[in-house]
């Protein structure tokens, strides 16, 4: 049986005003539930490839389609924050509102959802990710685990099919690494994880892909890619423990 | 982490109780009807209400009185010179090598009892109602929509400046930065802001782009826990009473 892929991307590209080529003929595509790791060095482009799937950037692509929407028409770029929730690398970028409720209930107050419906989510999305009671904490005074975790709360309020995680365990000591390790496991919606803790992805993620200097540099299974020591070396990675 | 700006917790009072809205209605009102007093008999009178109001709220004394201390030392800089304009007609009190004026002295009186009175219901807000509550009452006074998101962005990440800052401080330390009254120095600090202005700029941006992958385009809709009692009703009528009464006395001088 066909099964249809929740992301579809071809020739894809992107350059920032100042004329720097962020992204370059990027083709991949991800199968619904898949959790597809995403490594490189500094810079390669990771952040800006989850912007440009998000709708935040517009790309030029033969194929563009994400969870059945085009990120480069208006029209759906409007739909794709019900769709994809992307975490961010710094969770103080990410929780702007006083209280942690406020900012659980930011993306679906966005959606135009009733009171009622959004308080239920809220409540959901809190004890989903561990933190039951915590609605009128100030994100602020949380510790980088939790604030991670709100962070992550606020977007599965939104009931996303598709999550984007940028650096998810940077900030995070041991404990919280294994607790958000723990959660995502649990998360039952289809991943894309951007890391340089080539660790988690090998825990996390079937499938991986290598992008260096915006091109994608070798794709594969994480097991196999991430054990080629030639491969890792030459775009700044290291084999993981595990692999060694 | 505590900063100066950090507010202390909500005590529990009467006017803690009272609806958020009301509360900032009433306050709102009540420094702008209080504002243009000059007389001292209303400045005197308002400064003795706002300071009942404070005993009521049970504002705690240290976090009052070093606010409306330092509020008040910034303002003294400006009025400390009114007792000394001596105007033609005016009575005066010769010191012999000072003349003090009278009219000047009065003035003075009632330009800080008014200053403390405003700064004191301003406190008594800021001390009995949390902060996002207030700013959700803002929103639901529908005072302009842009006033209230930048308020709220720039008490969120205040703290995240601050910390930036001191790490930047502690990163010129270590390296044997000084502060003294020199070229280098004076350099140094520039570049100290101008990192902090470079960075908050960036971390902006990608707020921005937070705020738009959750549907974010320009509205900022909350959960709308409201609810409005008599009690509210009455301590706005009398907070915006009492304030244009002591207007009206002011003018009408009765």
């Amino acid at each position: 049986m066909e099964t249809r892929s929740v992301i579809e991307c071809a020739g894809l590209s992107f350059a920032y005003p100042d004329g720097s080529i962020a992204l370059s003929d990027i083709a991949f595509h991800v199968e619904p539930g898949e959790s597809l790791g995403l490594v490189g060095p500094n810079g390669a482009g990771k952040t800006t490839l989850f912007l440009c799937l998000a709708g935040v950037l517009t790309a030029n692509s033969t194929t563009l389609s994400v969870a059945g929407l085009d990120p480069r028409l208006a029209a759906d770029r409007k739909k794709l924050p019900a769709q994809v929730g992307i975490v961010f690398q710094n969770s103080d970028d990410q929780l702007f509102s006083t209280t942690v409720a406020d900012d659980v209930a930011f993306g679906p107050l966005n959606l135009g959802w009733p009171a009622d419906d959004v308080r239920r989510r809220v409540g959901d999305a809190l004890s989903q990710v561990g933190l039951p009671g915590f609605e009128t904490r100030v994100p602020f005074h949380l510790s980088g685990g939790e604030k991670r975790r709100v962070a992550i709360a606020g977007v599965l309020a939104m009931g996303p099919s598709i999550l984007l995680l940028d650096e998810p365990t940077m900030f995070l000591d041991p404990r919280g690494r294994r607790e958000l390790m723990q959660l995502l496991k649990n998360l039952n919606v289809t991943k894309i994880i951007a890391s340089h803790d080539l660790n988690l992805i090998l825990e996390g993620c079937q499938r991986v892909l290598v992008l260096d200097r915006g091109r994608i540099v070798a794709s594969g299974l994480a097991e196999k890619i991430l054990a080629d020591a030639a491969l890792m070396d030459a775009h700044g990675l290291e084999v993981p423990y595990r692999l060694r | 982490m505590t900063l100066a700006f950090d507010l202390p917790s909500c005590p529990n009072s009467l006017i803690t109780r009272l609806d958020a809205r009301w509360k900032l209605a009433g306050v709102l009102l009540a420094v702008a009807l209080l504002a243009p007093l000059t007389s001292p008999g209303p400045a005197l009178s308002a400064l003795a209400g706002a300071l009942l109001v404070a005993w009521i709220a049970r504002v705690p004394l240290g976090w009052y009185l070093r606010r409306l201390g330092t509020s008040l030392a910034l303002f003294t800089l400006f009025l400390i010179w009114l007792p000394l304009v001596v105007e033609p007609g005016h009575d005066v009190w010769d010191l012999g090598w000072l003349q003090i004026s009278v009219t000047g002295t009065i003035r003075l009186l009632a330009l800080s009892a008014k200053l403390c009175a405003l700064i004191s219901l301003v406190l008594v807000l800021l001390a009995t109602t949390p902060l996002p509550e207030l700013f959700k009452a803002a929103q639901a006074l529908y005072i302009p929509r842009i006033i209230v998101h930048v308020s709220l962005l720039t008490y969120r990440y205040v703290y995240l400046v601050a910390e930036e800052f001191a790490r930047l401080r502690l990163a010129l330390r270590v390296r044997g930065f000084r502060n003294q009254a020199s070229v280098h120095s004076y350099r140094t600090v520039g570049q100290v802001a101008g990192t902090l202005l470079v960075r908050s700029e960036e971390r902006a941006e990608r707020v921005g782009r937070a705020m738009e992958c959750r549907g974010f385009t320009g509205a900022m809709h909350t959960l709308n826990e409201f609810a409005t009692t008599l009690r509210d009703v009455v301590g706005f009528m009398v907070c915006v009473g009492i304030a244009g009464s002591l207007l009206a006395w002011d003018r009408l001088g009765y």
